[in-house]
């Protein structure tokens, strides 16, 4: 008996390669595309180039054909408003810098996703990140980086546990993107050239303010000051949602050395700048941790964090003041801590949790 | 194993249609407006059709203007009728009509015309009293479907015909679903226009027609020559014409033991699943009901899930109305009859027609059922909805 796989389909060219390989490979594939973004009344439902659009699973759709493999578009509208979109909004307007792809593999891609493909009797969901999951012989699963450094998509992956690892294929882990483009052109896919999506599918314009404006309520904008560390007042802002901690564009102050976001202060809607030392921190509090291991998790020994997608990984200790929050020390001093932002921790090439910024920890 | 329940949908082609076709193309036929012995012969054929498909709702041949299909017919209806009745703007309905009726309403909305909407039971029955009652002086046309698409629901029609014709208002009903399903005669309907699909019948979709009492009731919306008796311009679809009459034809000849057959199959259907499926909901009375069609309300569980999941089966059912891009959205029509959003999206249409044989219908009994328990196990319904605003509203 095939062992089923519902691969998850966004029309470009990873998640391609993906399901096609693993049909190769023997797997009773069943191809879907994710609707995702609610149709907002000012936005026309087909938008070209966003991740779905009406082309997007065209472009999946024919690869399934290509291949022969079944397809379908699954529905998770309310699902990705609820739990991706709201909590996006949300974490802005407490001036926070949410990461939704991590909300997304979180909530979506590895949890209702999972539960769609166990009502279609699948046995695993598979999905075109460049992640790795290793098996031991202990029956452990390890979650690693991609083999393609520049490509690798681990740090978007650390909600998964035990549980989560064992039922999830990530087919294009071992390959280089060049390979996945080569690989692509030799099975005959239309898609092989297509460019990447940069942006977050749900703001294809990549205006974040003016998006959370469209959709929070007038009462919950928060407008304010712009201070220095010591509280002068140098300008007034529309709202804290407009600033991310390390932001230095845009600020709409005139001094010599260029300010820096510091602070974000929601209850008094103070947005506290400063120069580009002020921004140092010695760590970060850590909240909502999840272990990919917890049963053989060592709190004890050191990891390397990273506390954004691009940024190298740092050395640092962990206190854990409950299960699911942690102090993260640096062990040397660290750059600016951007709260909402994910902090991943890893060991060497594995990943063995991660969570999300609270705050700073200057002193 | 292929078991195909989507008879609402499109039946597959008959093999008489499909014979129709092949005689066609072999004879080469000419243009049938031509006046050339092809011509000729051609014309011979789609009169020949025409009469057929003319038969089957009591019409005249001459009463049968050929279209592209129901869509085509039910616009044609619409704006024939406010174009031929200049001096008067209503038009009344109901809210769960098909499409094709539905978005020419919205555009005569938003462009001032006054368009009554009346609403369905429970059941998908409309207040024909009511609909009646709102006609008057001003009404160009009085449109629904004789039976609904979805659920099934056979409307009542003749307080409706009588209070038309009272106050000369053009009466067109949409039999797209129901020709071929239940007996239809235009003259005990009373209808001025009724619409007719061919691919409901097992002719290929593209070919359809409009029943025409008088054609000075209406006037053409397609213009640029005189084919159908200068009602729809355009040269006929032949082969479409040809495979739509031998289908009509096939649907009469065996009329009533068909009808007999479907009906048993799909009360055994409904029958078996009743007993397998706790809480299971019939949307539509049990009579007055088109005898092929179950639109039923699975508990707790994600239609969209079943839908999938029966099709990895070889089951083939639909749920709602598919977008441009295949996903499905909850049916206007029971959200219309009152159910909630979550039922709408718990709720598929099965629907039989002329293959469906016993042995799927044993098959669909036992597979159906299994079906729901897995996927209602693996998730248990709790869809919120998904709308812009209903987001907003959650962030309050």
């Amino acid at each position: 008996m095939k062992r089923r796989v519902l691969v998850a389909m966004s029309g470009g060219v990873d998640s391609s390669v993906a399901a096609a390989m693993l049909f190769e490979q023997g797997y009773d594939v069943v191809g879907v595309a994710l609707r995702l973004a609610p149709d907002a009344p000012a936005q026309p439902a087909r938008r070209r180039g966003t991740c779905c659009s009406h082309d997007d699973f065209e472009d999946a759709r024919r690869v399934s054909e290509r291949m022969g493999f079944p397809f379908y578009i699954v529905d998770l509208r309310a699902d990705f408003g609820a739990r991706v979109i709201g909590n996006f909004v949300a974490e802005y307007l407490a001036g926070r810098t949410p990461n939704p792809c991590v909300m997304c593999n979180r909530e979506i891609k590895f949890d209702r996703l999972w539960s769609r493909a166990r009502a279609l009797d699948a046995d695993f969901v598979a999905t075109g990140h460049y992640a790795r999951i290793s098996r031991d012989a202990a029956g452990r699963y390890h979650l690693l980086r991609a083999a393609d450094s520049t490509k690798d998509q681990s740090y978007f992956l650390f909600t998964l546990g035990q549980a989560e690892l064992a039922r999830t294929l990530f087919p294009l882990g071992a390959m280089t993107k060049t390979e996945v483009r080569a690989r692509a052109r030799a099975l005959g896919l239309a898609n092989a050239d297509k460019p990447e999506s940069q942006e977050i599918c749900f703001v294809p314009d990549g205006d974040y303010a003016r998006f959370v404006e469209r959709l929070a309520p007038e009462s919950s904008i928060r407008a304010g000051h712009i201070t220095d560390s010591e509280g002068n007042v140098l300008a007034d802002h529309a709202g804290i949602h407009r600033f991310t901690v390390g932001q230095r564009r845009g600020l709409g102050i005139a001094a010599g050395a260029p300010f820096y976001v510091r602070e974000i202060r929601p209850a008094s809607g103070e947005v506290v700048v400063g120069n580009r030392g002020e921004l140092n921190s010695r760590g970060l509090i850590a909240r909502d941790v999840d272990l990919v291991d917890a049963a053989t998790f060592d709190a004890a020994s050191e990891v390397e964090v990273k506390i954004r997608y691009r940024h190298p990984a740092l050395p640092a200790r962990l206190n854990f003041s409950s299960p699911r929050s942690a102090e993260v020390r640096f062990l040397s001093a660290g750059p600016a801590v951007t709260p909402g932002q994910a902090c991943v921790f890893y060991r060497g090439d594995e990943v063995v949790g991660g969570g999300f910024i609270e705050r700073a920890i200057r002193e | 194993m292929s078991t195909y329940l989507d008879h609402n949908a499109g039946s597959p082609p008959r093999a008489e249609a499909k014979a129709a076709i092949a005689r066609v193309l072999e004879a080469g036929a000419g243009n049938p407006a031509s006046v050339h012995r092809p011509g000729q012969a051609a014309r011979r054929m789609l009169e020949a059709a025409r009469a057929q498909v003319a038969a089957l709702i009591g019409a005249e041949p001459r009463q049968l203007v050929f279209t592209s299909g129901g869509t085509e017919s039910n616009n044609f209806a619409i704006y024939g009728a406010l174009k031929a009745l200049p001096a008067r703007r209503q038009i009344v309905s109901s809210s769960i009509e098909h499409s094709s009726i539905l978005a020419p309403m919205a555009d005569l909305a938003s462009r001032g015309f006054p368009i009554i909407k009346v609403a369905p039971d429970r059941e998908g029955r409309l207040p024909s009293e009511q609909i009646a009652a709102s006609i008057d002086s001003d009404t160009a046309l009085v449109s629904f479907a004789l039976a609904n698409s979805e659920v099934g629901t056979i409307q009542e029609v003749s307080p409706v015909a009588e209070a038309a014709s009272r106050a000369g208002a053009i009466f067109h009903l949409d039999a797209a679903q129901a020709v071929g399903r239940i007996p239809v005669n235009v003259a005990e309907l009373r209808c001025d226009l009724m619409t007719v699909s061919g691919h409901k019948l097992g002719a290929p979709a593209g070919i359809g027609a409009l029943y025409v009492r008088d054609p000075a009731l209406l006037a053409s919306i397609l213009l640029g020559g005189p084919q159908e008796s200068g009602l729809r311009a355009g040269t006929p679809n032949l082969l479409g014409a040809v495979a739509f009459g031998a289908a009509a034809a096939a649907v009469t000849e065996h009329f009533h033991d068909e009808v007999l057959r479907i009906s048993t199959l799909s009360n055994q259907l409904l029958a078996d699943l009743f007993d397998a499926i706790p809480r299971l909901r019939l949307n539509a009375p049990i009579r007055d009901r088109l005898p092929n069609t179950l639109n039923l309300t699975f508990p707790e569980v994600l239609g969209e899930s079943m839908l999938i999941a029966l099709d990895l089966e070889g089951i083939h059912v639909s749920m709602g109305s598919a977008c441009a891009a295949g996903a499905v959205e909850p049916s206007h029509v029971l959200l219309a009859m009152g159910l909630t959003h979550d039922e709408a999206r718990s709720s598929l249409r099965l629907s039989l027609g002329w293959d469906t044989t016993r042995n799927d219908v044993a098959r669909a009994a036992s597979i159906v059922p299994r079906v729901w328990r897995r996927v209602s196990a693996a998730q248990p319904a709790s869809s919120t909805q998904s709308h812009w605003e209903n987001l907003r509203e959650n962030l309050r």
